[in-house]
């Protein structure tokens, strides 16, 4: 493993490379740029705080500001994931005529949806601040947390793009993981609502732990250690949970890869 | 580089070993061809395995050595597993068994400007391009003005490539590519960019690169280029190795090969046409026997040039034969030699003194010799129905070398309208060791005699 990720390393260009690439594709053509991306969380986030504080009156003070800070770190992780999940069979050019570590492709689209997700964070930043907040006292726990939320995108990435070169179908499949991943996350709900017998599951779901924490640091402006939910060890099962699926990512992505040029 | 280099030596001199650029051990390639076009999870799911597939060898214990410096070229037919081999070196693909060892850093040009992204600049690409060749950004910011000049794209450079066309595309490619500096290229038929005096700059690349005692691995149809450029030459068939060895001896060899393949294929060809003929004889005589297909075949005479096969079906030209002097079915033979065209025409109708021809015209359709029975001045008598005559032309043929075509026909004796013709029966290839214009020989005698002048 260890050489693997020394030979990674030495392809360390081509990733960024691959990555630049991606994030001038995607806002190439658009004077605007990278405001384009920021309008899609933003709608969603506006479609859904008239509906749960207009229409349903779910009573969740500033709304807005509650869904945003979940939705844009599950953002980073579905994006991700679908954009990811094609990446091996749309680049058979590439994987059918030229060596190179092949985690490179899923990587970038995660180095792009990366880049992407931080700019939102720094716009978030901003308008939070406007808006009179003082989470700050508590970003220091952020890059951590990101990190941390990283090594899962990653092994979901590997995974999904592996088996898809097997399993073609496995893109449809793939929205519709998402979308239940979505909806199992406190992310439009806080986790208090959920029944009792159901919250166990949730918490198992790293994502909610994740959510939970930046919702902490953005919107109930709490210590990490005094805000309940998640305790240490919540977190710690989501780390661990959150590994697994990182080395499973990995170690099938490995299994996998020498036979992609043949699969393709 | 020179650093580097003198470094590399240093190596080499300590482990003789080293030597060796490219390795290949006993090396087996078995591809799976599934039956299933696309796989998918839900076929898996619903059969609870995988469907059936077809094991497929693509390379059957190849072993064979490149040393620094070399220049080896693979030849072989289609599908030999020539492209198997180098993307097994450029690590694109695992060996079923075997070992496939190389020193040195290598560069594979399998494909040029793969991974162009047509909504980039040239520029744009090149960094891109250079990164998945194994090129540091350092290097390619460093070489950009060389890339550029060396694609002659300058003007173009910082428009995206999808404005570009498919010869600019390959051409950018070839630039990078070149520039990227491995210890072993290999390359793959992609030599053929370009104009000429882009081809030409190609080679002069390749040449420097061959001087500066790197390692060349060449995949080629061209077989020229391969005697070339090349100090060793693999021949590759089937997977296997056919033979190994200096690029001339073994660029014959193929070359016979390929002779021997193309003749074969042209007979098989010919087979397949005469078979189709037949059976459409046979089922016109089926039709004309029900008395209903008599006229429609009679009216078809009318564009007689550009149709197969024609006539009132009275009589059927049937059971076909192209025969050499020995009565062996042939369809070709040298100049002079005697051959014999021989057919069986069966009578549906009572035909009093039909004629029997044949006519033979170049590949042009040029009527090149032509005969028949009445201008043999032959009676050929009264044919009730039922009765069947066997026809035999034996034709000396004196023609220059080339492929005619030989049609059939029988006619009634008015000479204008026919009970049975078929066009373009046979192709017959003649070999003639001399070559001249024309389609006849006539046998020349050539002589100078010089005055010299006395100024």
């Amino acid at each position: 493993m260890i050489k693997n990720f020394k030979i990674l390393f030495s392809y360390r260009e081509l990733l960024f490379s691959l990555t630049k690439k991606e994030l001038k594709v995607k806002y190439r053509g658009s004077v605007l740029g990278f405001f384009w991306s920021l309008l899609n969380p933003i709608l969603t986030m506006l479609v859904y705080t008239f509906v749960f504080s207009i229409v349903l009156r779910a009573g969740i003070k500033e709304f807005a500001i509650f869904l945003i800070c979940a939705l844009l770190p599950f953002n980073f992780l579905s994006n991700s994931v679908n954009y990811s999940t094609g990446s091996i069979i749309s680049n058979s050019n590439l994987v059918n005529k030229i060596y190179f570590p092949r985690e490179i492709l899923p990587l970038s689209i995660v180095l792009a949806n990366l880049f992407n997700f931080l700019l939102e964070l720094v716009a978030l930043f901003i308008a939070l601040t406007v808006l009179g907040y003082k989470f700050y006292l508590f970003i220091y726990v952020l890059p951590i947390l990101i990190f941390i939320q990283f090594f899962l995108v990653v092994g979901m990435t590997l995974l999904v793009s592996a088996l898809n070169v097997f399993f073609r179908d496995l893109q449809h499949l793939i929205t519709i993981i998402m979308m239940v991943w979505f909806f199992g996350t406190p992310i439009i709900y806080p986790l208090q609502m959920v029944p009792e017998r159901f919250q166990f599951i949730i918490k198992l779901n790293p994502m909610t732990v994740y959510a939970a924490y930046y919702r902490n640091i953005f919107y109930y402006i709490k210590y990490p250690e005094g805000a309940g939910f998640p305790g240490i060890m919540e977190t710690l099962i989501a780390v661990g949970i959150t590994l697994l699926i990182f080395f499973i990512g990995y170690f099938v992505f490995k299994k996998l890869e020498p036979r992609f040029a043949e699969e393709i | 580089m020179n650093k580097k280099e003198n470094r590399y030596r240093e190596k080499r001199i300590k482990n003789p070993k080293n030597d060796v650029a490219v390795d290949i051990r006993s090396v087996f390639k078995r591809y799976r061809i599934y039956h299933e076009k696309i796989p998918s999870l839900k076929n898996t799911i619903l059969r609870m395995k995988r469907t059936t597939f077809e094991e497929f060898l693509a390379l059957d214990n190849v072993s064979f050595t490149v040393d620094h410096g070399q220049t080896l070229g693979i030849i072989g037919p289609n599908g030999s597993g020539k492209s198997t081999l180098l993307k097994l070196m450029a690590k694109i693909i695992q060996p079923t068994s075997g070992e496939v060892i190389v020193n040195g850093s290598l560069s594979a040009l399998l494909e040029l400007g793969a991974g162009f992204h047509p909504d980039l600049t040239g520029r744009e690409n090149v960094y891109i391009n250079a990164a998945i060749l194994g090129m540091r950004k350092r290097d390619v910011d460093k070489k950009m003005d060389e890339i550029i000049e060396f694609s002659e794209l300058a003007k173009f450079i910082d428009t995206p490539v999808k404005n570009y066309s498919s010869g600019m595309y390959m051409r950018l490619g070839f630039s990078v590519a070149i520039n990227v500096n491995p210890d072993i290229l290999l390359v793959d038929e992609v030599l053929a960019v370009g104009d000429q005096a882009f081809q030409a700059k190609c080679y002069k690349v390749i040449y420097n690169f061959m001087k500066r005692g790197k390692t060349i691995i060449i995949v080629s149809h061209d077989l020229d280029t391969v005697s070339d450029l090349c100090s060793k030459v693999v021949f590759l068939r089937n997977g296997k190795i056919e033979d190994i060895g200096r690029p001339l001896d073994i660029v014959t060899k193929y070359r016979a090969y390929i002779e021997e393949l193309d003749k074969k294929r042209i007979i098989e060809h010919q087979r397949a046409e005469r078979k189709k003929i037949f059976k459409t004889v046979i089922e016109d005589n089926k039709k004309v026997i029900d008395g209903e297909e008599i006229s429609r075949l009679s009216n078809l005479s009318v564009n007689e040039g550009t149709l197969k096969r024609f006539g009132s079906g009275d009589a059927q030209i049937q059971d076909i034969k192209l025969l050499d002097n020995k009565n062996r079915e042939v369809d070709f033979c040298k100049y002079g030699d005697d051959i014999k065209i021989v057919y069986e025409v069966l009578f549906r109708k009572k035909v009093e003194e039909p004629i029997f021809g044949v006519r033979i015209t170049d590949f042009k359709g040029n009527i090149v010799y032509g005969t028949n029975t009445r201008l043999n001045n032959i009676k050929t008598g009264i044919f009730k129905k039922g009765d069947i005559v066997k026809v035999t032309f034996r034709q000396k043929i004196s023609l220059i070398g080339g492929a005619y075509q030989i049609s059939l026909a029988v006619g009634y004796k008015d000479n204008k309208t026919y009970c049975d013709w078929i066009n373009d029966m046979f192709t017959l290839n003649v070999i003639h060791k001399n070559r001249a214009e024309g389609i006849s020989d006539l046998n020349p005698e050539i002589s100078l005699s010089k005055t010299i002048s006395k100024i």
